[in-house]
């Protein structure tokens, strides 16, 4: 990791839920080109973590800093910094009043102004690199897991974000679904996207991120680079989480 | 002579000599009725709007914040005093209050569309509200992710859904409303039930005019029922969807990026 061309730079980010602390107190850095994995057990604040990146939940203290401006203050514009920095949930979130194509064009026409035809185009492209292009004209509730994933991928894709969020993308497929998807993620990392995701596959965590997070009980517990964590771990309790999926 | 006639004699004498009245007070009784929906979906969802508006301490000014749980409070009101009392009451509250106290000399007509729309929008802006709560948060989450407004998320997103939600709510209430504009004929109204009053007083034939309103509106309820189903249908669109040959697409894009 290289010191320049910091895009995200989070530090001492809190986040509390009434009294229950779930983010104590996260630092860390991301740069252009990263692919940062975060691991840990469920419950230990990863998914708000990044909710809290793309400000779908509000963080109770500490800063989020994008290009140097602190995105957490509650004057900056929320909506054209999310148009910046994409995310895709394990849920899809797909538009279900709308079609595969529709959903891929709305946020190209309505939040960055492009014209029908230029978002159109747009849109064919990315849906043609996630292997949907022929579902153009199938509605959310027709597609299987593994296809609204990649639908929603693509939607975001066609926003030409900076950075794109992972939240959990396979936890809602079946296992056979689960490899088309991190395929077409295997190769936006390849292509040099920014990416965080917060996954439980260790086998991507390992093969395809630059750096990866552990974390545990609202706090990073170790870091570093995917050789570092998954072979040389330091920490007790990450060898301990480790071990559970040892045999994937 | 109309009482040596056995009853379908007298039903065929009142319908040659009052037919048309029938049908004009028919007539009245949807025009009354589908417009007063219209406008009432239209309040409802303004309300229901109004009320599903965001409020965060942190980031929302004081005056805004203020401003709009004043508003919220009187769209409740609105909404508690609408739904919780009689139409037959409101439209004489209406029709005498604005002249006596406003000083306002509402028509007939004006009071009848003013008491029934407003009347629907109380009840419409509880469904829109329930509508719009049951859309699945994760559709606000995925717009907002794409860097939507609050405003267009709404727009393009929520309440397409929210509308198909409550669309059988909006039928439900426009079959309410053919009914219910009956107790207009209080105000003077010459709907459908206003001609039942005048005819069977006239001839005194109260079974025989009052199966007559009854299958008239039986017909109309049925066919706006029918005719709702068909457009819920409609906005389902089709079960299947097309295919279509990726060798195609890609042609299209080489077109496009030709010409452009």
């Amino acid at each position: 990791m290289c010191t320049e061309n910091v895009i995200l730079e989070v530090s001492h980010l809190k986040k509390n839920f009434g009294n229950h602390e779930v983010l104590k107190d996260i630092d860390f850095k991301v740069h252009t080109g990263d692919v940062v994995s975060v691991i840990g057990a469920s419950g230990s604040g990863k998914s708000t973590m990044l909710r809290c990146i793309n400000l779908l939940e509000t963080s109770t203290g500490g800063s989020i800093l994008y290009h140097g401006e602190d995105i957490t203050n509650p004057k900056i514009d929320a909506p054209s910094y999310r148009a910046k920095v994409g995310m895709v949930f394990q849920n899809f979130n797909l538009f279900n009043n709308m079609t595969v194509l529709e959903n891929c064009m709305v946020g190209q026409i309505k939040v960055a102004k492009k014209s029908k035809a230029q978002a159109r185009e747009k849109a064919l492209q990315f849906l043609q690199k996630v292997g949907m292009s022929a579902y153009v004209n199938a509605k959310p509730r027709q597609l299987s897991g593994g296809q609204k994933q990649r639908v929603a991928i693509a939607r975001a894709l066609a926003m030409d974000p900076e950075i794109l969020l992972f939240d959990e993308p396979t936890s809602a497929l079946d296992p056979q679904m689960v490899g088309e998807v991190l395929e077409v993620m295997t190769t936006l990392a390849g292509e040099g996207l920014t990416m965080i995701v917060v996954t439980h596959e260790m086998a991507f965590a390992r093969d395809i991120s630059s750096h990866v997070i552990f974390m545990a009980e609202g706090c990073i517990r170790e870091e570093g680079t995917p050789k570092q964590i998954f072979e040389e771990p330091k920490e007790a309790e990450t060898r301990e989480f480790l071990a559970r999926f040892r045999n994937v | 002579m109309i009482s040596n006639m056995n009853f379908l004699e007298r039903i065929v004498y009142i319908l040659q000599k009052y037919g048309t009245s029938y049908l004009k007070g028919a007539g009245t009784t949807l025009v009354i009725a589908l417009v007063s929906t219209f406008i009432g979906c239209i309040i409802g969802f303004l309300v229901g709007i109004v009320q599903t508006i965001p409020v965060d301490k942190k980031k929302d000014s004081l005056p805004k914040r203020i401003f709009l749980a004043v508003v919220n409070a009187l769209l409740r009101i609105y909404v508690e005093v609408f739904r919780g009392t009689p139409m037959i009451v409101q439209a004489v509250f209406i029709y005498y209050g604005m002249s006596q106290v406003f000083n306002i000399q509402l028509g007939m007509w004006q009071s009848a569309f003013l008491v029934v729309s407003i009347n629907t929008g109380a009840y419409m802006a509880e469904s829109v509200r329930g509508g719009i709560i049951s859309v699945d948060p994760g559709q606000m989450e995925g717009a907002k992710a794409i860097g939507m407004t609050h405003v267009q998320a709404m727009i393009n997103v929520i309440l397409p859904q929210a509308f198909r939600n409550i669309l059988p709510q909006i039928g439900n209430n426009l079959i309410i409303n053919i009914k219910d504009t009956s107790v207009l004929s209080v105000i003077s109204i010459v709907d459908l039930f206003f001609v039942h009053k005048s005819v069977s007083g006239a001839l005194y034939t109260y079974f025989e005019s009052a199966t007559i309103v009854m299958v008239i509106y039986l017909t109309m309820t049925l066919i706006t029922s029918r005719l709702l189903r068909l457009w819920e249908n409609r906005m389902d669109g089709d079960e299947n969807y097309e295919l279509v040959d990726v060798m195609d697409i890609g042609s299209q894009l080489g077109k496009k990026r030709a010409r452009g």
